[in-house]
């Protein structure tokens, strides 16, 4: 469910299913955790191809940000479409990740 | 048929027989997923759950063995009622098969509709025993007392609350509310979401809230009745509580000065408060600066006053009730939530139609999360 593309000083994940809910969020947990595992700690999430995010995905995307900064990493996010990004505002989740409106050259 | 247990996934190599069995079901309300391989329905098992699979036994590279084999394997997958449909008849394959506990063996030569008649048959003897082993679960909530919701309001001079709770297709959910009265002079209001969804969330729905409740009484007893001092207090508990550290929730806490009609509100990743004004007949977003509990050690909570007239009412949700399916799929909409709210407030009867805007049956059933609404108003 994600893909991934190697850029400079961080990993960009693509996350490819349109509804980003319960029944995924586990997933990607786990393939998000086994990346940091792996070494990439700095990691930007794409919501390019996505619609709509449940509560229970974003839960699993805190963790994951919580999981990557005990690692010395963090965690953005990037390409998020207009509803989201209004979500993201209005429960102050912008607050916890850094939100950027398209791809970084450099991970700040 | 229940909207529930609908979703079968069907594996065949051939397409021809795909797409017959498909339309069958399809006209008796089940949604297909046809997957022509094993690695192509393991590829669909990734991000969707069907409620039941109908696989071919005979098929090249892996056959329907191997795949009741790697079904069984994953922990995610075991639990869904595994069908063969097969043209194969030898007793000694058709006991291997269901040695490997499928629930049933069904021979492609049976006629087509009585394909449908097994599979809705085995479809309603799941369902019925899901029923049952919810129903079972919940009498044991009733019995030792676990509710996310309260029974009853509290009478507060001065003030209506009210409050609207939908569970998700019925199951218990995230979501919690409590009214606690403290004394004869302060009453505090909690509206929180665990984040996930069914079991899990509701579990985890009375940690939080007995968090909450503790932290409450304890500052009160200290004389501390800052909501955003209370707030920051539980979320440095959450954020060191390994059993918790995992878990997040959203949480609005208000706290209502009964004599001086003041509210002391402070949000923790939660959705805007919404105030309607009667003096000035305006309808406007409160936002709080909170994060969710349990994401940071420093939640940076602040405290919003609100000095309430007579007639100001006030709205706060959780986001299942900013969810709506449209025909370009699911999204969330604060915006469209507060344009229906902008009718409604300002009424005698406000309360009676908020209900009828969000919680009538025909809405009810667009909710695609639990949903719940607290409403005040001042008197």
């Amino acid at each position: 469910m994600i893909e991934t593309v190697q850029k400079s000083g961080y990993l960009l994940v693509k996350i490819k299913i349109k509804e980003a809910n319960l029944d995924v969020s586990e997933t990607f947990k786990n393939e998000m955790f086994e990346l940091i595992n792996q070494g990439n700690p700095k990691l930007m999430v794409s919501f390019d191809e996505v619609a709509y995010v449940d509560s229970s995905f974003l839960g699993a995307l805190v963790s994951v940000l919580k999981y990557a900064m005990s690692k010395q990493g963090d965690v953005s996010v990037v390409d998020l479409n207009k509803d989201i990004n209004n979500l993201f505002s209005l429960i102050r989740m912008n607050k916890v990740f850094k939100v950027y409106n398209s791809e970084p050259d450099v991970f700040a | 048929m229940s909207h529930k247990f609908k979703k079968i996934l069907l594996l065949d190599d051939e397409g021809f027989i795909l797409q017959v069995i498909s339309k069958a079901l399809a006209k008796h309300g089940f949604e297909c997923i046809m997957a022509n391989s094993v690695v192509q329905a393991i590829d669909i098992l990734q991000h969707e759950t069907p409620d039941i699979i109908l696989s071919d036994f005979q098929m090249p590279i892996i056959d329907g063995f191997e795949f009741r084999k790697i079904i069984l394997r994953d922990k995610r997958w075991r639990a869904i009622p595994f069908v063969f449909f097969t043209s194969v008849s030898d007793p000694e394959h058709m006991q291997q098969g269901l040695d490997m506990q499928v629930v049933d063996y069904i021979h492609k030569d049976t006629p087509i509709p009585m394909v449908v008649s097994k599979i809705n048959n085995i479809i309603n003897t799941i369902r019925r025993q899901h029923e049952k082993s919810i129903q079972e679960i919940r009498i044991a909530a009733e019995a030792l007392n676990l509710r996310s919701v309260p029974a009853e309001t509290p009478q507060i001079d001065g003030f209506q609350l009210k409050y609207l709770y939908q569970s998700f297709e019925d199951y218990p959910g995230g979501d919690f509310i409590d009214f606690i009265q403290v004394d004869k002079k302060h009453t505090f209001i909690i509206l929180g979401d665990v984040m996930g969804k069914k079991w899990g969330a509701w579990f985890f729905s009375f940690n939080f809230l007995s968090y909450i409740r503790s932290a409450i009484r304890l500052c009160v007893f200290d004389g501390n009745f800052s909501t955003a001092s209370i707030i920051q207090k539980i979320n440095r508990v959450i954020v060191l509580d390994t059993v918790l550290g995992d878990v997040l929730s959203t949480l609005s806490l208000l706290m209502i000065e009964h004599e001086t009609g003041i509210v002391h509100y402070t949000g923790a990743g939660d959705l805007p408060l919404i105030w309607y004004k009667t003096s000035e007949k305006t309808c406007l977003p409160v936002v709080s600066s909170g994060l969710l509990l349990g994401a940071m050690p420093e939640g940076q909570y602040d405290e919003k006053i609100i000095q309430l007239e007579s007639g100001d009412q006030l709205i706060i949700v959780s986001d299942g009730m900013i969810d709506f399916e449209t025909d370009g799929g699911k999204k969330s909409d604060f915006d469209l939530f507060l344009k229906k709210m902008k009718i409604v407030v300002g009424h005698d009867d406000s309360f009676d139609l908020i209900k009828n805007v969000t919680f009538s049956p025909e809405t009810s059933k667009g909710f695609i999360d639990d949903s719940s609404l607290i409403f005040i108003e001042k008197n």
